[in-house]
């Protein structure tokens, strides 16, 4: 017969793992991929850093619209908090945008889907980060 | 920079970034990862066709 025992943690290891975890999670953040690269999780890191990558370029490239803070309406403030998602990636998109929004076609609109997408995925995988250096996920 | 793609090209490209990101967040063994994305692109492309071809007559 085996006996089980449980072990808890003392709190302040609790309180210092959970800094740590916030800390990979605003990394993850500020730059897609960082949190997981801080963790060693190689494949999760480059995964998330070319696919934030590519749907900014992509999204930026189609003229899509980056939103402002002075966006006049709700919906425009979401946008602006999808689009910030994306973290520096944001301004990468600002600077890459030359010519400015144009969505008086298709292409603009779906540019504006692609940069909105790049920074809710970027949060999702910010988050992933953030639960793995908790201890929480794989 | 000015990119032009067509509809499908740019369902294409969203497709693959989204299904590459969540089978490399979702999934670790790499083969449970490639089953993950092939399967998730197949979906996202089936779908998106098969919305197109249900909103064709819609658009006469």
């Amino acid at each position: 017969m085996t006996e089980e025992t449980q072990v808890t943690p003392a709190p302040q290891h609790d309180a210092k793992r959970e800094t740590r975890a916030v800390a990979i999670g605003l990394a993850g953040w500020i730059l897609p991929g960082l949190g997981h690269a801080l963790q060693k999780m190689w494949g999760r890191a480059a995964a998330c850093f070319l696919t934030v990558a590519a749907l900014v370029v992509i999204g930026a490239g189609m003229r899509g619209n980056l939103f402002t803070s002075d966006g006049g309406d709700a919906f425009a403030s979401l946008g602006y908090l999808a689009d910030l998602g994306a973290g520096s990636f944001y301004l990468l998109a600002r600077s890459l945008e030359t010519h400015g929004p144009d969505v008086s076609h298709a292409d603009g609109d779906y540019g504006t889907r692609f940069l909105a997408v790049a920074g809710v995925l970027n949060l999702l995988a910010a988050l992933h980060a953030y639960e793995a250096a908790r201890g929480r996920k794989a | 920079m000015n990119l032009q793609l067509s509809h499908f090209q740019a369902m294409l490209l969203f497709a693959l970034a989204i299904s590459v990101a969540f089978g490399f967040l979702s999934r670790r063994p790499t083969l449970e990862r490639v089953k993950y994305i092939v399967w998730s692109l197949f979906l996202f492309l089936l779908i998106g066709i098969g919305i197109g071809w249900a909103m064709y007559p819609l658009s006469r």
